[in-house]
C-alpha cells in the first residue's frame, strides 16, 4: 500500500471492511468508554502490554481511523487528533516544553497562534522568541540552549510569506531542535513536510481537510525524523526508555498532555475529517486554480494597492513556493485597499462571498483580519504578522470562478 | 523456536522470522501503533522487515494506550 498514490491512500486507508461488517465508510464509534469482560484484560491494556481502547478522551476507533489515514498521507510514525487546530499546537508545544524553556517562532502567524503564545504559554514560563523567518541569521541567533523547537507556518496566514523550509531545516538539524510546521494552508496534498525537513507537522482539520466549514478539529503527525531522547526534556527521555525513542513524542503528547487536558477529537468529527480527506486532492486542485485566476484578476484591478499570492510570477515567494509546493500555491490570498473603511465597504457589498473568520471552505470567504482574528492583538503584533487596517484576506472556494469574479467586480466597483 | 513474548514462554513453528512476520504470526492487533522491544532494545519501525528473531529471544509488544498510528 506504500506505493499507492495520494488519493488512493486518502480513500482506502484507515478502515478494514473485513473487520467492520463490510462497511466501506468509516464507522462512528459514538461511545465514551470501552468494556472488558475480564479485569486482567483491562489491567493489561493500562500496562501497555495489550492493545485496546479505554476511554475516548485518550483514543477512539473512529479517531484512530482519521489518525491513520492522515499519517499515511504524511508518511509519518503516527498522528494524534485533537479538538481543534489550536489544541493541536498547544499539545505539541506543551509536550516539548517546561517552565523556563523557549520556543523560536516565525512572527508571521495566524492571530490565534499569536494569542496562544503571548497570553497562555507565557503565563506558564515558556517564552517565545519571534524571528523574521526569512532571515536565516536571525533564526540562528535566536536559538539558545533553552530552545526546544522552531515553529513556523508553511504559508504565513494572512501575511502570505513562504519560508524556505528546507534551508531552515538545515539550521534546526545543526542545532538539534525539532522543526514544527503548521501546514494548514498547504495540507499534505501540496506540501510534503517530511521531504522538506519538518519533524512534526500540524493541521487545523477544520479547514481544507474537512473542506466545507462543518467541523472543528486538529491533528499533528510525528514524521519520525527527530531523535527525541536528544532533546533536554525529562518526559521525552522517560518515554524513550518506556516506548522507544521513535514513539517517545507521541507517547508524551497523548499520555501526558492530551489525556490530562482533554482536548480530544469527537468520533463524529473524525468521521467527517475522513470523508473530507477522500476528496482533498480534487478540491485542492480547484482551490488552487481558482485562487490563481482571482489573484491575476485582482493584480490588475485599479482599486487594489497590493496583492499577496505566491502563485503570481512576480511575487517574491514564487520560486520558493514552486520548490516546496510542486507548482501549486494554495487557496488563500490577501490584498490591500487604501483604508479599513474601503475594506468594510467591499465586504458589505458582496453577495456570494461570505464574511466570516474561517478559511479552507468550499465557499469563498472574506475576512478583515485587523478587526476580527487579530482584534485582541496589539498593533505591534499585527504589524509583525503583516496585518494592517487596509488588508483583506480571501479564502478562495471551489465555486465557478466567473461567479466569484463577478461578485468581487461588482463590489470593488462601488468601493470609492 | 522458543521465544519469550510479553513475559510468556512460547514456541513458534519456524526456524527464523522477522519482527514483521512475528507480528503477523501472533496476530498482534494494530501493528501500526505497537512498539517492539527485542532483548530490551527497541526496534525501529523501518527495521521491522530486516530484524530477525532468534531462539530464546525476549520480545515485548508495547502500546501507548490504544492510540492512533
Amino acid at each position: 500500500m506504500k506505493h499507492w498514490g495520494f488519493s488512493t491512500k486518502a480513500i482506502h486507508l484507515g478502515i478494514d471492511p473485513q473487520n467492520n461488517h463490510g462497511a466501506t465508510s468509516i464507522p462512528i464509534y459514538q461511545t465514551s468508554s470501552f468494556a472488558y469482560s475480564q479485569a486482567e484484560e483491562l489491567a493489561e491494556v493500562f500496562d501497555g502490554n495489550r492493545f485496546g481502547y479505554i476511554y475516548s478522551r485518550i483514543s477512539n476507533p473512529t479517531v484512530t481511523a482519521f489518525e491513520q489515514r492522515i499519517n499515511a498521507l504524511e508518511n509519518g510514525v503516527g498522528a494524534v487528533a485533537t479538538s481543534s487546530g489550536m489544541a493541536a499546537i498547544f499539545t505539541v508545544l506543551f509536550t516539548l516544553t517546561s517552565q523556563g524553556d523557549e520556543i523560536v517562532s516565525s512572527k508571521s502567524l495566524f492571530g490565534g497562534t499569536f494569542l496562544l503564545f503571548n497570553r497562555v504559554l507565557s503565563k506558564y514560563g515558556v517564552s517565545v522568541k519571534y524571528v523574521d523567518i526569512l532571515d536565516p541569521e536571525s533564526i540562528k541567533n535566536a536559538i539558545t540552549e533553552k530552545t526546544r523547537a522552531l515553529f513556523l507556518e508553511s504559508i504565513g496566514n494572512p501575511g502570505m510569506d513562504v519560508p524556505d523550509i528546507r534551508k531552515i531545516s538545515e539550521i534546526t538539524r545543526a542545532k538539534s531542535i525539532p522543526l514544527i510546521a503548521d501546514s494548514t494552508l498547504t495540507t499534505p496534498c501540496l506540501f510534503n513536510a517530511k521531504e522538506h525537513g519538518v519533524d512534526v507537522v500540524i493541521h487545523s482539520s477544520t479547514k481544507y481537510i474537512t473542506g466545507n466549514g462543518s467541523t472543528m478539529g486538529g491533528v499533528f503527525i510525528d514524521l519520525g525524523t527527530f531523535e527525541w531522547e536528544s532533546l533536554d526534556n525529562k518526559d521525552l527521555k522517560n518515554a524513550a526508555n518506556r516506548a522507544g525513542s521513535e514513539m517517545a513524542f507521541l507517547n508524551v503528547a497523548r499520555r501526558n498532555i492530551l489525556m490530562n487536558t482533554g482536548a480530544c477529537q469527537s468520533p463524529f468529527n473524525a468521521y467527517l475529517h475522513c470523508m473530507g480527506l477522500e476528496t482533498l486532492e480534487l478540491r485542492m486542485e480547484k482551490h488552487c486554480s481558482n485562487a490563481l485566476t482571482l489573484a491575476e484578476y485582482l493584480e490588475s484591478h485599479p482599486a487594489i494597492t497590493e496583492i499577496n499570492y505566491p502563485g503570481l510570477k512576480d511575487n517574491r515567494f514564487h520560486k520558493i513556493a514552486d520548490n516546496l509546493f510542486n507548482g501549486r500555491y494554495g487557496g488563500l490570498l490577501s490584498f490591500s485597499l487604501p483604508s479599513q473603511k474601503q475594506c468594510f465597504k467591499l465586504i458589505n457589498r458582496l453577495k456570494l462571498i461570505k464574511n466570516l473568520a474561517n478559511l479552507g471552505d468550499a465557499k469563498t470567504l472574506i475576512t478583515h483580519p485587523a478587526s476580527t482574528i487579530f482584534h485582541e492583538c496589539t498593533e505591534e503584533e499585527m504589524r509583525e504578522a503583516g496585518v494592517h487596517e487596509g488588508l483583506v484576506r480571501l479564502s478562495v472556494g471551489i465555486e465557478d470562478v466567473k461567479d466569484i469574479i463577478e461578485d468581487l467586480e461588482t463590489a470593488l466597483g462601488e468601493v470609492d | 523456536m522458543r521465544v519469550i513474548i510479553n513475559g510468556k514462554e512460547e514456541y513458534i513453528d519456524k526456524e527464523r522470522l522477522t519482527v514483521s512476520e512475528l507480528l503477523k504470526e501472533k496476530k498482534v492487533e494494530m501493528p501500526e501503533t505497537v512498539s517492539v522491544q527485542l532483548n530490551s532494545s527497541f526496534v525501529r519501525r523501518n527495521d521491522f522487515n530486516s530484524t530477525f528473531i532468534k531462539e530464546n529471544d525476549k520480545v515485548d509488544f508495547l502500546y501507548f494506550m490504544g492510540g492512533g498510528g
